[in-house]
């Protein structure tokens, strides 16, 4: 039959796709190769008191940023070590701003606090990085990372020449983070690592990491001190650092479809506003950051391309089923990412599901036989007309045989 | 042969061979580190810092003032309605407080009425030591001449109620003034206000404390009964049920952060601005938690520009030779600054009479061991308090903008209170200030006390060994120097004995009030002679004395024992109260040093011994309490006023006040005086 002569390159073309994801996931045992599958946020206010209310707000801040660019709260472990909200001195009770317009409230609905107050020790936060709880401690307390996990690590208190302090009491040295760090990778914890910090001297906490595929960057260089934004005079108290309230504002411009990369994050930095140099550590991480998108660790967007051609080979039902749950823009190709929000994401975050795109030439030629596929409008009317074309065929060659 | 002596003579230990150099050369040593040590207390200016605030919880400033012109006009009705009862003819002195509390009620606070009784003055020397003793609370209103506190408490909307602020106006029930209406309006406006704010985490207590016993009787009378649980308390508990709102319990509000307490000065300032005059000085010499100062100073000058003043002596202000001394140093700073660029010291001379004027004040104050204002009976119970006296420049008609500034500074000051964590601890507690913003801290001022007094061992070391060495070839009895040594020390053991005894004499002329004061102060001395005399007689008696073979060497080693006594009691006094030490040190240091039997100048008859004589003779007046008190009073204002019943009256001030220059001045500076005439006076 012509028909089955027709569809033999759409079958060998489904075979090379097999051939394909098999080879990628052969190759992922190198970190480097393993696909992008899921997000975390770790979110550390270390130092107490309510002359600290910047730093509160400066974490609060940033869970908010990261929950809008598409990190579920189950992925982020917030850690408070204060609770300015409710001190007696806040004028206004439970309510946290960092701005004296006062316009967000930060401690408003939805906000989860995983470790608050005098639970955020060095011990714990260790334990958090490294995995290794107690057997009581609930799955919403721990790092559930994996692999192909991307972390984000923000710190903000009060720190020095390598260390930062927790709670006015303990420090957390450079070799303590990176000793974590190191376990880390060695667990296979996370793909990539960016450890955000805005204390004074931020710089000198990374010195002594050593793991591939952690990204750094620090609100000040090694003598400088980081400042804080401004005062609200209304609460009384200073509401935010400057190399926070500079990030937020870089992606308070963004949304998650956007395509910043974290070059352009880290360019935003001027020390003259800043009043410190905002120092970035790139020598352990091997992408490029032009490339990579700032989503990428602040949000929780990632590559996508589709696999649901396999369900098609099997059945159109299958077919028209995964199709209308396609985003509309899925033809495109190439740098495509959907997400609508974090419901989406909890299916996209099935490896299964999405591969990144790795470069292999076979899966890019598939996509491309795949959009053109797609533009043939209905496979049900093209074998109609086909089998109604091959009467006059046959007929026509018969004629001419005869 | 240097390596054979070497090993056959060891030489001691280097510390050894500087402290033998030293005491070879005592003489120069002494000379030079007494000069040194003058010169350091007159440096003191020039040394001082800049304050700053050392807590980071406090962050004064960073709020905006919440109190409104409505406040503050609140606040003028409020003193019009003092005024208006306080010109009514009947006034049992009930009125007021009634008033205040109504208005405390109206704005939402608790009110209590606080009777009290001023306490009978008693002597307490060491109440330093063992702070107030709460035990003696008695309840007996016999008399009807009680003074009535009316403590009015806003309780932190959601704080822990274990802290609190007291702000304190002292004022007269029964005849208030202006200026203490003032004061109480300042304080009505700024208490409503944080009756309504939200940000309070401690308790604000407000004590309109009745000053018709004292300002001081009336606070402490009230700290004494908030720090014991008196018996009527738990009964008034459970009947505190009255009329109005007002309880007749004892209300509290836990522990106290700090107190300020407000004061409006009668005269005005005569200046462009309103001013504000910080008293800090507490009993003995201590002083508040610097920071304290800091954030007042630093919200009156950054935020409601007021003029911020320390207490000064006036008179010190244009004499000639400290403003030449303040152009000698600033000449010096100068040349100094020329020679590289990098040494700045040197600050101008006007700026240098400033701060000596200011120190000498700070330094007299601490001294006295006075308390110079109601905050000093906090200070008793380490309760960090300073008085604000304000000094309106204004004409009547602009008083709600003076109530406006100054309760936009208290309203400050405690917004940073507030903000406090744990109590103040920061900052010093042992500093003097040079101005509002300057202050020498306890490492820099002890430097000049250390020169001054490093001689005394050195010089007794000194005399000592020289006594031990010079015998006599004639003597028999084999006596060593060290025997000698502790027959001196009785000597001065039984002066420092009498010294004690004349410290209780007052205590005794006290069951005569009607004796007048020249005549009680004739008296002290008259029965403090005749003591001296019973003392030397009774112990020249004793049967092992042997004054009839003292040596030739005894005047050296009662010298000896003598400086070596006053050592040790200038380091025990400077431990107590620094200022009194200091100060003691400069009269008692020279006086003790140069004493040598006036005999052996007389008969040497060298131009040296005869100004040497001359000078024990002047060293040796001036070092007398009394003289040298009445001298100071001349120099400083005139000598017409000066009487000597004012001495009477300073150390009656001194004893009432349980300050411990009183103790110093009888046990330690007068035995000491009278070894030196006893040195003077040695027949050879």
């Amino acid at each position: 039959m012509a028909t089955s002569f027709k569809f033999k390159p759409l079958t060998i073309s489904i075979l090379l796709l097999f051939l394909c994801n098999a080879i990628a996931s052969s190759a992922s045992g190198s970190s480097s190769t393993t696909m992008h599958t899921n997000n975390w946020a770790i979110l550390v206010c270390t130092s107490r008191f309510w002359f600290n209310y910047r730093h509160m707000a400066n974490t609060l801040s940033l869970y908010r940023t990261v929950k809008r660019l598409g990190i579920p709260d189950e992925r982020i472990i917030l850690m408070l070590a204060d609770d300015m909200a409710c001190n007696a001195r806040n004028k206004y009770p439970a309510q946290v701003f960092n701005n004296e317009n006062h316009r967000l409230n930060l401690y408003g609905d939805n906000v989860e606090v995983d470790y608050r107050g005098y639970e955020v020790t060095v011990e714990n936060f260790l334990r958090i990085l490294t995995g290794r709880h107690e057997t009581a401690v609930p799955r919403s307390k721990r790092l559930l990372s994996d692999e192909g996990s991307h972390i984000l690590l923000y710190m903000t208190g009060h720190g020095g020449d390598e260390f930062l302090k927790f709670q006015d009491s303990e420090e957390l040295q450079s070799h303590d983070l990176a000793d974590a760090v190191k376990q880390m990778k060695e667990k296979r914890r996370f793909k990539e690592l960016l450890i955000m910090v805005d204390t004074c001297q931020a710089a000198t906490l990374f010195s002594q990491l050593q793991s591939p595929g952690v990204l750094a960057i620090g609100s000040s260089k090694k003598g400088e001190n980081s400042y804080s934004h401004h005062l609200d005079s209304d609460v009384g108290v200073s509401v935010v650092d400057r190399f926070t309230f500079f990030t937020l504002a870089f992606f308070e411009r963004l949304n998650m479809y956007d395509n910043a990369s974290l070059s352009s994050l880290f360019t935003s930095y001027n020390p003259n506003t800043l009043m410190s140099t905002a120092y970035y550590r790139t020598d352990l991480y091997q992408r490029r950051l032009e490339e990579v998108p700032v989503t990428n660790f602040f949000g929780s967007v990632m590559e996508t391309i589709h696999t649901d051609s396999p369900y098609r080979a099997f059945s159109n039902r299958y077919y028209r089923k995964s199709k209308t749950e396609m985003p509309s823009d899925q033809s495109g190709g190439g740098n495509q990412r959907a997400l609508e929000d974090s419901d989406v994401l909890e299916e996209l975050a099935d490896p299964k599901l999405n591969a990144i795109q790795v470069g292999c030439p076979l899966t890019h030629t598939w996509n491309t036989i795949l959009g053109r596929m797609e533009k043939i409008t209905q496979i049900d009317n093209f074998v109609n007309c086909g089998v109604v074309l091959m009467f006059p065929i046959v007929a026509l060659s018969s004629w001419f045989s005869h | 042969m240097t390596e054979v002596s070497a090993v056959v003579k060891p030489k001691p230990r280097p510390i050894i061979r500087i402290g033998l150099f030293l005491i070879s050369h005592s003489l120069f040593v002494s000379i030079v580190c007494c000069i040194a040590g003058v010169l350091a207390l007159l440096l003191l200016p020039v040394l001082a810092k800049n304050t700053y605030i050392s807590e980071n919880a406090l962050m004064p400033g960073s709020a905006s003032a919440m109190l409104s012109t409505d406040d503050a006009s609140d606040g003028h009705v409020f003193v019009n309605k003092i005024m208006s009862i306080s010109s009514m003819s009947i006034n049992s002195g009930i009125e007021i407080p009634e008033m205040i509390a109504k208005h405390i009620i109206e704005s939402g606070g608790e009110v209590n009425y606080h009777k009290f009784q001023p306490l009978s003055d008693s002597f307490h020397p060491l109440q330093f030591f063992v702070g107030p003793d709460a035990g003696m609370v008695q309840d007996n209103y016999s008399s009807t001449s009680y003074g009535v506190n009316t403590v009015g408490i806003v309780r932190a909307p959601r704080g822990d109620g274990k802290e609190a602020i007291i702000i304190v106006t002292p004022y007269n029930s029964v005849k208030p003034t202006t200026s203490e209406a003032l004061s109480l309006g300042v304080a009505y406006s700024v208490f409503t206000l944080l009756s309504r704010v939200s940000w309070l985490a401690k308790d604000i207590i407000w004590l309109a404390a009745d000053s018709r016993h004292g300002e001081h009787a009336a606070v402490a009378a009230w700290l004494r009964d908030y720090y014991t649980l008196s018996s009527g308390d738990l009964e008034h508990e459970v009947t505190s049920v009255k009329r109005d709102g007002v309880s007749n319990g004892f209300r509290r509000a836990g522990t106290m952060a700090a107190a300020l307490v407000i004061k409006v000065a009668d005269s005005s300032t005569g200046f462009e601005k309103d001013g504000l005059k910080i008293y800090a000085e507490a009993s003995n010499g201590q002083m508040p938690n610097l920071d304290l100062i800091n954030i007042v100073n630093y919200l009156a000058v950054h935020g409601q520009g007021l003029q911020v003043r320390v207490e000064k002596i006036w008179s010190l202000l244009d004499s000639w030779w400290l403003y030449s001394l303040g152009e000698l140093q600033e000449l010096i700073g100068k040349v100094a600054k020329s020679l590289n660029p990098g040494w700045k010291f040197g600050i101008p001379a006007s700026d240098y009479v400033e701060g000596c004027t200011t120190l000498a004040s700070s330094l007299y104050n601490q001294a006295l061991g006075i308390p110079t204002g109601p905050h000093g009976a906090f200070r008793d119970y380490q309760v960090d308090a300073i008085t604000l006296e304000f000094s309106p420049r204004f004409s009547s008609s602009q008083r709600v903008l003076f109530l406006l500034h100054v309760g936009r500074l208290v309203e400050g000051v405690i917004r940073s209170v507030n903000n406090l964590l744990e109590k103040f601890h920061q900052s010093f507690f042992l500093y003097l200030m040079t101005s509002p913003s300057r202050f020498v801290s306890v490492g820099t001022y002890m430097i000049a006390f250390a020169l001054l007094i490093a001689p005394l061992p050195l010089v007794a070391a000194a005399l000592f060994s020289d006594a031990s060495k010079s015998k006599s070839p004639g003597e028999s009895i084999p006596t060593s120097p060290a025997w000698n040594w502790l027959y001196t020390a009785k000597t001065v053991l039984i002066v420092h004995l009498w010294g004690a005894i004349v410290t209780i004499i007052p205590y005794f002329l006290r069951q005569f009030p009607d004796s007048s004061p020249l005549i009680s102060l004739l008296t002290w001395i008259a029965s403090s002679a005749v003591l001296l005399f019973f003392t030397r007689a009774a112990s020249s008696s004793l049967p092992f004395s042997c004054a009839s073979q003292l040596q030739t060497s005894e005047w050296t080693l009662l010298k000896a024992v003598t400086v070596a006594a006053a050592f040790i009691g200038l380091c025990l006094m400077s431990v107590i109260n620094y200022a009194t030490a200091e100060i003691g040190a400069l009269l008692l240091v020279p006086m003790c040093l140069m004493a040598v039997p006036l005999r052996i100048d007389a008969t040497a008859k060298t131009a040296k011994t005869v100004a040497r004589g001359a000078c024990n003779v002047l060293l040796v007046f001036v070092g007398f309490p009394p003289a040298a008190f009445l001298l100071s009073k001349g120099a400083l204002s005139s000598f017409d006023g000066v009487r000597l019943d004012d001495f009477w009256n300073w150390i009656e001030s001194l004893r009432e006040w349980n300050s411990a220059t009183y103790i110093y001045i009888c046990m330690v500076h007068l035995p000491c005086w009278v070894l030196c005439i006893h040195i003077l006076l040695h027949r050879r």
